[in-house]
């Protein structure tokens, strides 16, 4: 079955242009031109990842994303035509998983749609620790005890990725590389702002993290298992 | 020392000589003023002096000729000198003279000398006389040939001691028997010069008063006029200093409330101008950002149609073929001028932010001449790197930093003529530099003036390979001066060109000099 992909645009001709380069590549795109409509359309498409514009008329696309979030945790992606401003912040802050500034040629926005659909690797330890947290790798599950943590697929495979390898010390850009699948130097905000957003879930005191340690000057690791 | 306490105290006079006008002013004003208070005060004790003087002398000459006259009248009033005691008549002529002058400190009468006869009657003086009546005055009395009184100021000293000024009038007596006899009379005038002394103390008390007066009220006027003024001073200072809204208080109508208003009013048209500017420079940029932001969805889509061709482009007639390609490779162009032209419109908006943190420079250049050896060996150029070590950490942005160093090092591709390009890493303790020295066309003077300039190109009819927008350096520049560095450039036709990066070891720090020299000193391995 071909991944459905929503494109939320309000420019039309870049809609269909994306549309087709979509198609040549196999997947099934879908189309909403206004913010108001996009919820609805998330409903009706039930698609696999949504390429979101960030300036969109009726809803911005802002709020978009974190309605969408509050019922899903597929992947979305932001266009962006600004990269510097706090639009991408706040983007990544509601919970889009990445962005992509315009203009953009199409090997670009397909890597990083198939980077976002692909299945996180299951080989190796089935149930893994981190901190008091059970990791079933899976089941795409994380409990605290019994109780079921609702994590997105980009907040799993981040944990994961800690998990996996408990004594390393992992930079940004590593993290970048191996979980967003960027092989040059990219925004580290993206890592930044989903480790917020992760420690926001899974911490039982965000502002004193347990599980994602911060080495300050370096970058993250998995804290012990208790 | 004591010699050095004494320069510096003099220096420091000096500084607020200069520096005040409130005690420029009053120094000025007081010593004026004393001077004509004391030609005035000098004056006056002159004149007061002497006429005191005069007329103390004129009185006393009349009771010196009141007294003659008494004297005289008892010798005249002896009808046979022989018959009498000429010693008693004397003796009578000398209290009545006593009794006609008014309190004369001393009276004498003497024998003129050098007269024939018996010496009788004997001199007769009262007090002590003593030498008080200078031979001068004596010799004058003595000759004088009508009936009239001479003076002579003396000083004399009193029997307790102390030295007082007199007055001594002599007047000729003639005697019965025909001989001539001399009535001296000395006056002390002691109280007249302590009358001038009062005057003169009370002359220069007033003086001193006055001048202090003067300059307290020079001090006070100059306070009331250099206040407003040191105000407005201030303000000026503040408004330069861009505090807009500053301004100085109005009161009242003089002079100095009419600086005050406009003062204000240059303020206000200032501050209206500024705003207006400023608005208008704000409108500009947000124009050039969104004309940019604006222009990224369509081009998004042509990037995307472009490319969707360009992928198809075998499958075209070679016509079509070739214009997929002009097509792919504009529409590239095309976003980096876009890019560039954002980036400078931020910097234009001042919208810029620096992600800093240590960075071993050399890594830095290192990575970069990495990026550009395809491109500078499809070119013939050999890159090298001279870096002698030492302290080559530094606080920098690293993507600006490496964005200067692709431009540098692309510029120096592109006009090096396939000669070696060598670039020179050094840093002392406050600064890291990089130069890029390349050996190619180099530029006259007038280019390299215009070098930094906006789309400003050294030869339009040059060939490029790196696709350079013409904003390459002005952005390189302004990223230098983000970080409070240089970026100079040293080019000589026909030698080729250097450009030199020196950059603050420390964020915020300032640049004194440079470690490298420009161009650095040639050359391992050329020439």
């Amino acid at each position: 079955m071909n991944a459905k992909v929503l494109v939320v645009d309000d420019d039309t001709a870049l809609a269909e242009m994306i549309g087709i380069v979509l198609r040549s590549e196999g997947f099934e795109p879908s189309f909403c031109a206004d913010g108001s409509g996009a919820v609805a359309a998330f409903h009706n498409a039930r698609p696999d990842l949504v390429l979101l514009d960030l300036m969109l008329p009726g809803m911005d696309g802002i709020e978009v994303c974190s309605r969408i979030r509050e019922e899903s945790g597929i992947p979305i992606i932001m266009l962006t035509a600004k990269s510097d401003t706090t639009d991408v912040v706040k983007g990544l802050e509601s919970g889009a998983d990445d962005y992509i500034v315009k203009p953009f040629n199409p090997k670009e926005l397909v890597a990083r749609i198939r980077t976002r659909l692909r299945p996180v690797s299951t080989e190796g330890a089935g149930v893994l620790a981190i901190g008091d947290l059970t990791l079933d790798v899976a089941g795409h599950e994380v409990r605290r005890g019994s109780e079921l943590i609702n994590l997105t697929p980009l907040e799993f495979e981040l944990l994961l990725a800690l998990a996996l390898k408990p004594a390393q010390v992992f930079t940004r850009e590593m993290l970048l590389e191996q979980v967003w699948g960027y092989h040059y130097k990219a925004d580290t905000r993206l890592v930044n702002v989903h480790v917020q957003r992760l420690r926001a879930k899974v911490e039982n005191d965000p502002d004193n993290p347990r599980i994602v340690m911060t080495v300050r000057g370096v970058g993250y690791r998995a804290g012990s298992a208790s | 020392m004591r010699f050095l306490d004494w320069r510096d105290w003099l220096r420091t006079l000096g500084r607020l000589w200069r520096s005040s006008l409130q005690l420029r002013t009053v120094a000025i004003t007081v010593i004026l003023s004393s001077l004509t208070v004391g030609i005035i005060g000098g004056y006056m004790s002159y004149s007061v002096g002497s006429n005191l003087f005069e007329s103390r002398r004129q009185s006393v000459l009349d009771s010196s000729s009141r007294a003659t006259l008494a004297a005289q009248g008892r010798f005249d009033a002896v009808e046979d000198s022989n018959a009498v005691d000429l010693d008693s008549i004397m003796a009578l002529a000398l209290a009545a003279a006593n009794q006609a002058a008014s309190t004369p400190a001393t009276i004498a009468i003497l024998r003129t000398p050098g007269q024939g006869g018996p010496n009788t009657p004997v001199d007769r003086t009262s007090g002590a006389f003593a030498d008080r009546v200078s031979p001068q005055l004596r010799a004058q009395v003595a000759s004088a040939t009508e009936r009239r009184s001479y003076s002579q100021s003396v000083s004399f000293t009193k029997e307790d001691g102390t030295v007082v000024p007199g007055l001594v009038v002599g007047s000729q007596l003639t005697v019965p028997g025909q001989v001539q006899y001399e009535l001296y009379l000395v006056y002390d005038l002691s109280d007249t010069e302590s009358n001038l002394a009062f005057i003169q103390q009370t002359l220069l008390l007033g003086g001193l008063a006055l001048v202090v007066l003067i300059g307290a009220v020079t001090f006070i006027v100059v306070r009331l006029v250099v206040g407003p003024v040191r105000m407005a001073a201030e303000t000026s200072e503040r408004l330069a200093a861009g505090e807009l809204e500053v301004r100085i208080p109005e009161k009242g109508e003089d002079v100095i409330a009419t600086l005050a208003r406009s003062f204000n009013g240059m303020a206000a048209s200032l501050q209206q101008q500024i705003t207006r500017l400023a608005a208008l420079s704000q409108v500009q940029q947000r124009f050039v950002s969104d004309v940019s932001h604006e222009l990224r969805t369509p081009l998004t889509t042509i990037r995307l149609a472009g490319d969707v061709l360009y992928d198809q482009r075998k499958t075209f007639p070679p016509a079509t073929e070739r214009t997929a390609e002009l097509l792919h490779t504009q529409v590239e162009r095309f976003e980096i001028l876009l890019a560039d032209l954002l980036e400078m419109s931020r910097y234009d908006a001042g919208a810029v932010e620096m992600e800093v943190e240590p960075t071993s420079i050399v890594r830095l250049v290192e990575d970069a001449i990495d990026a550009m050896t395809t491109l500078s060996e499809s070119k013939g150029s050999e890159l090298r790197l001279v870096a002698p070590g030492g302290y080559f950490e530094a606080e920098l942005d690293s993507r600006r930093i490496r964005r200067i160093l692709q431009n540098l090092l692309g510029n120096a591709i592109d006009h090096g003529e396939g000669k070696p390009i060598i670039v020179y890493v050094d840093s002392d303790s406050d600064a890291v530099a990089i130069a890029v020295r390349d050996y190619g066309v180099g530029m006259t003077p007038a280019s390299v003036e215009r070098v930094f300039d906006r789309f400003w190109r050294a030869d339009p009819s040059r060939q490029r390979v790196t696709g350079g927008t013409g904003l390459g350096l002005a952005i390189s520049l302004e990223d230098a001066v983000l970080h409070g560095g240089w970026l100079e450039v040293w080019s000589s036709p026909g030698e080729g060109s250097c450009f030199r990066l020196t950059l603050p070891r420390r964020r915020g720090e300032t640049l004194a000099s440079s470690p490298l020299e420009l161009p650095p000193d040639d050359e391992p391995g050329q020439s």
